[in-house]
């Protein structure tokens, strides 16, 4: 049996509200395979968000274990975190979240420098080329409109050839056409790569092309779907 | 209404306000430290006034003092029965302990004091052991300084020899009332009694002597009353007699004046942290702004109109420049308490309070005049805060038009101005001061604006992208690349000009005397004595000897205008009245020596007159010109001389020079003495001494690198409290940067947690940083030591005609120290950014 890339076992996260203590994720149980494509549904509060930092060894839980790969995260330092995150792990921002003094094609090349990958230069420019945005490589986020800053995001997080892709509603500000486009770029980007995704969604349609779709309710898994296999034509 | 408006609106916005106040708080504390210790000590010298003239009047003179006053004293003295006088003479001369077998005992200069029984009236002297201060000093007993006993080997019992005569040692002199122990002391005291100095028969070989006559009335005097018995005594004077009458209320005028000169260039130095404060406050100001300019345009929609905006805005910020000033009264208060223990050795000893209300005052008045100066030209902009922005957030403040923009300007310059001349007391200096601050802030901005261009420049290609976003961290938007830089490196201009000029000058003081040079003077030589000293010369290996004759005298008049009515025309008195009624030495000689050069008329080229030759300056301060006759008294005989040529002196050759010189033939026959130089081998200076000590007592030696030597610990010394004030001018730019970094805190936050979420490390992030501070603290250094070299240049090689040495130490430790200064206070200002956890990347998005 394949050991799954993700494995979270009695997962409780517990924040401080006034004097008491907010269950934000309890116990969660969950599995996600090898280049399976997840989304996570749930209404505001319910702990999607949470979820996703904790799987992204943004934040430490309360009690359970992470295992990415086998290999438990939940008790090592912050710098091998970063040092996971670097060569494992992309991430998508509702947000954007380019880094404004940048320019696109740096922005592209930062997580690459930042991994020592040889050939970045090269990777960043097909990667832009990839999410159709080779002519404004040298253009800094504010000269870019919204769906462009996201695509580029999407080269940025792919660029390392992270074995999985967090990405927290990242069509959430965009209008419906330019999320469609996104989501395309997104699914080819993940196609290619056979990247392990976790995508945290309000919207059914975005859910909808995921391959297993988890509700959250009070920081609980309320149900799951998976989509039944399309017979092939 | 106005002041809960206010306080209203510094609400959340503590961060900013404290870093206002934090950088006024640190100029004003270095004001109030410079004011408050200069304030103090001549508080602490007038309140010691009695004790520190030993007397309630003394009459001082260079010469006997005339019978005029000694009898115009005794009137005083027989109209009040109880009151006393008593002498005290004093003079440098060479002591020496007893030789034994035929070999003369250890010598070393001394400043002799002969003083009358009764000396002194106020206060005590200390002495070890204590009783021996206890009974009048008999005529072979001396009290010697420490450094003296342990120089000599001498102790309590001992025999010390003063002017061919032994003396028994009866304790060592710890404090004298009189003296004001600063450390500035060239030669150690020596007291022994009157009868003693009579024994010596030092007065009588004609050595110079200071005397004074010390006067305490009987009963409960004030000051009006002793002015009133001085102003009696100098009435007896005949005019310009260069005998001056003083009385305690005078609190040693020349002293106090010297303070007071060092506190007005102090003040300017202190000026300059204060100035970087209000640099800070602009910054501040510029920041809190920001973030109010959408309630302001809502104020404005409420109807609040422009110069309302501005008045509430201008209230707030002369409120906080009131607490950053009190703030800064308090940390100055605090250095006034520790600046004694720090300053030992520089500070007179007198009792100093840390409470001075007027250094207070003045923090409060320039802290605060600074603040509003400075907050002007952002305050400025909140005019213009469209209401419009309420509707639609791109409407942006208009700038300052150019009427406005020049007007602001001139509030900035003027302010600026205005403090400089309350620091300096002088409206010249300050507009000097100004004007350079101004060129020095400029030049620096432009060095700040290269240092952003280039560094969004640099192609992405060369550099690593890590590398790349530590340079564009200097071009964002409210990095304040620019205010960082301009203010450390103002700070480091400062610094390291008066670095320099410290170095410049004990470099100059302590260099290599040229080869030619003599390296030992000899005083008070008598004539005949000269023969048997150019022996003893000789055999000591001494070369380049030259002894001339002195003649002392006193100039009485210039072109038929006496002295007296010579310092009544020419107001400011100082140097200038010195310069006329001081005791003058003559010499005469045929030909000039090699350092001097005749610039104006002939020498000696008149053979019906008699001839003088002036130094320029000199001739420039006395008011003698070419052709001027002037009469000088020659102990008691007129003799008139023209000015026939005028002459530089190469005063650094370290040759035996004087300002006035007679032709030869004129003062043969005058009373006259003999001064000698003369270049003796290293390491036989002080068996010279010593032996000149034991065969001709009233000679004097001065050993020219031992003088050297103590001048250059004094200047060391003042150095250290010149270094400290312009230490807090780094400070303030210290601050400076770190409330620049601080401003961007939350932004440098949300980068480090975006960093962190893709991948970087902590020690990632911090090289980021590096890079940003190093290249800040880099141009800082490099601009700010470029300054302060050439204003150091400047001030050695214009000001005090010094050959200028380049100080690699200072070149290279200058900006090292700064981008380690950069570095340190940036990181450390961006710790919280630092400590940000990725996880806040996604809850702040």
């Amino acid at each position: 049996m394949t050991v799954p890339r993700i494995q979270i076992r009695g997962l409780s996260k517990r924040l401080p509200s006034g004097n008491a203590l907010l269950t934000v994720i309890d116990r969660i149980d969950l599995s996600i395979a090898p280049g399976e494509f997840v989304a996570v549904l749930g209404p505001s509060g319910s702990g999607k968000s949470t979820l996703l930092a904790l799987m992204a060894g943004l934040d430490r839980p309360s009690e359970g274990e992470i295992l990415l790969d086998g290999r438990p995260i939940q008790n090592l330092s912050e710098d091998d975190l970063a040092l996971l995150r670097r060569r494992s792990i992309g991430f998508v921002f509702q947000s954007f979240q380019l880094l404004g003094n940048l320019t696109a094609r740096e922005n592209v090349l930062l997580p690459l420098e930042l991994a020592d990958i040889e050939g970045a230069a090269a990777r960043a420019d097909a990667l832009l080329a990839a999410v159709g945005l080779s002519a404004r490589g040298h253009h800094y986020p504010s000269q870019l409109s919204g769906g462009e800053q996201q695509r580029v995001a999407l080269a940025r997080a792919f660029a390392p050839e992270p074995a999985i892709l967090l990405a927290d509603e990242p069509t959430g500000n965009l209008d419906q056409a330019t999320g469609r486009l996104v989501l395309d770029t997104l699914e080819s980007l993940r196609r290619d790569s056979r990247a392990t995704l976790v995508l945290v969604t309000h919207d059914p349609d975005v859910a909808g092309l995921a391959d297993r779709r988890i509700h959250l309710r009070d920081g609980r898994i309320d149900r799951e779907e998976r989509r039944i296999a399309e017979p092939v034509a | 209404m106005a002041s809960r408006l206010v306080a209203r609106e510094a609400r959340g916005a503590s961060g900013k306000i404290l870093f206002f106040v934090a950088c006024l708080a640190v100029g004003v504390a270095a004001v109030v430290t410079v004011a408050g210790l200069s304030d103090g000590v001549d508080r602490g010298i007038r309140g010691e006034a009695r004790r520190l003239l030993a007397a309630d009047l003394a009459i001082r003179a260079e010469r006997p003092i005339p019978s005029e006053a000694v009898r115009a004293v005794e009137a005083l003295l027989a109209a009040r029965p109880g009151s006393r006088r008593a002498s005290v003479h004093e003079m440098a001369t060479i002591v020496s302990a007893p030789g034994r077998d035929g070999t003369p005992g250890p010598s070393a200069l001394a400043l002799l004091k002969g003083a009358e029984e009764g000396y002194p009236f106020y206060g005590e002297i200390r002495t070890k052991p204590e009783q021996a201060a206890r009974r009048a000093l008999g005529p072979d007993e001396a009290l010697v300084a420490p450094e003296l006993a342990s120089k000599l080997r001498i102790g309590e019992g001992d025999t010390l020899r003063i002017g061919g005569r032994d003396f028994v040692v009866r304790g060592e002199i710890l404090s004298e009332p009189d003296t004001l122990r600063v450390g500035f002391s060239l030669a150690p005291r020596v007291l022994i009694s009157f009868a003693g100095l009579g024994r010596t028969e030092l007065e009588a070989f004609g050595s110079r002597v200071d005397r004074t006559m010390l006067v305490a009335l009987a009963g409960r005097v004030d000051a009006r009353e002793v002015e009133t018995a001085a102003r009696s005594v100098r009435r007896a004077l005949p005019e310009s007699s260069g005998v001056r009458v003083q009385t305690y209320a005078d609190a040693q005028p020349a002293l106090r004046d010297g303070l007071r000169r060092a506190a007005r260039f102090l003040g300017l130095v202190a000026l300059v942290s204060l100035i970087l404060g209000g640099i800070g406050v602009s910054q501040a100001v510029r920041a809190w702004l920001a973030t109010r300019v959408d309630a302001i345009a809502v104020l404005r929609c409420l109807g609040v109109r422009p110069g309302e905006v501005v008045a509430l805005y201008t209230a707030e910020a002369a409120l906080l420049g009131l607490a950053g000033s009190v703030a800064g009264i308090v940390a100055g208060i605090g250095m006034l308490a520790v600046a004694p223990r720090v300053l030992s050795g520089v500070l007179p000893d007198v009792p100093l309070s840390v409470w001075q209300p007027q250094a207070m005052l003045r923090g409060l008045a320039l802290g605060t005049g600074i603040a509003l100066a400075f907050s002007g030209p952002p305050l400025s902009a909140v005019r213009l805060v469209p209401p419009l922005r309420v509707l639609r957030r791109e409407a942006e403040p208009l700038r300052p038009g150019g009427i406005a923009a020049i007007l602001i300007a001139l509030v900035l310059f003027a302010g600026v101005w205005g403090a400089a001349s309350i620091q300096s007391g002088s409206h010249r200096i300050a507009a000097a001061f100004t004007v350079g601050i101004f060129v020095a802030a400029a030049l620096l901005a432009g060095a700040g604006r290269l240092l952003m261009a280039g560094a969004s420049r640099i192609s992405g290609r060369r550099v690593r992208v890590m590398l790349r976003y530590g340079l564009a961290a200097l071009v964002r938007p409210g990095a304040g690349t620019l205010t960082a830089v301009t203010s450390l490196g103002l700070g480091v201009l400062v610094v390291v000009a008066l670095a320099l000029v410290e170095r410049g000058l004990v470099a100059r003081l302590r260099a290599e005397l040229p080869a030619r040079s003599p390296n030992v003077f000899l005083v008070d030589m008598q004539t005949a004595q000269w023969a048997d000293v150019q022996r003893i010369l000789a055999d000591a290996g001494a070369t380049h000897v030259t002894g001339v004759p002195i003649v002392n005298a006193r100039l009485v008049s210039i072109d038929g205008v006496p002295v007296a009515e010579l310092v009544r025309r020419r107001s400011g008195g100082g140097r200038r009245e010195w310069i006329l009624t001081r005791e003058q030495n003559l010499t005469y000689m045929d030909a000039l020596p090699s350092d001097n050069v005749v610039v104006e008329g002939k020498l000696w080229s008149d053979p019906g007159r008699a001839e003088i030759s002036i130094e320029r300056d000199f001739a420039r301060d006395m008011g003698a010109s070419l052709g001027s006759k002037v009469v000088f008294d020659v102990q008691g005989v007129p003799q008139e001389l023209i000015v026939t040529s005028l002459r530089t002196v190469d005063w650094k050759s370290f040759g035996v020079n004087f300002f006035l010189v007679v032709e030869p033939g004129v003062l043969d026959r005058a009373p006259q003495m003999r001064v000698a130089a003369a270049r003796v081998p290293a390491g036989s200076e002080q068996p010279l001494q010593d032996r000149l000590a034991a065969e001709f007592p009233n000679v004097t030696l001065l050993k020219v690198r031992e003088i050297v030597e103590k001048v250059a610990a004094i200047l060391d010394r003042l150095g250290l409290a010149v270094r400290l004030v312009g230490g807090f001018a780094i400070l303030a730019g210290i601050a400076i940067l770190a409330g620049a970094v601080g401003a961007t805190a939350s932004r440098r936050g949300r980068e480090v947690a975006l960093l962190k979420t893709l991948g970087a490390t902590r020690g990632g992030v911090v090289g980021v940083f590096f890079v940003e501070f190093a290249l800040t603290g880099l141009v800082a250094g490099l601009v700010g030591t470029s300054g302060g070299c050439l204003l150091a240049w400047g001030v050695l090689t214009r000001a005090m005609e010094l050959e200028w040495t380049w100080r690699p130490l200072v070149l290279v430790a200058a900006p090292l120290g700064t981008i380690a200064l950069s570095v340190i206070a940036g990181i450390a200002a961006s710790a919280s950014a630092l400590r940000k956890r990725p996880i806040e990347a996604l809850r702040s998005f």
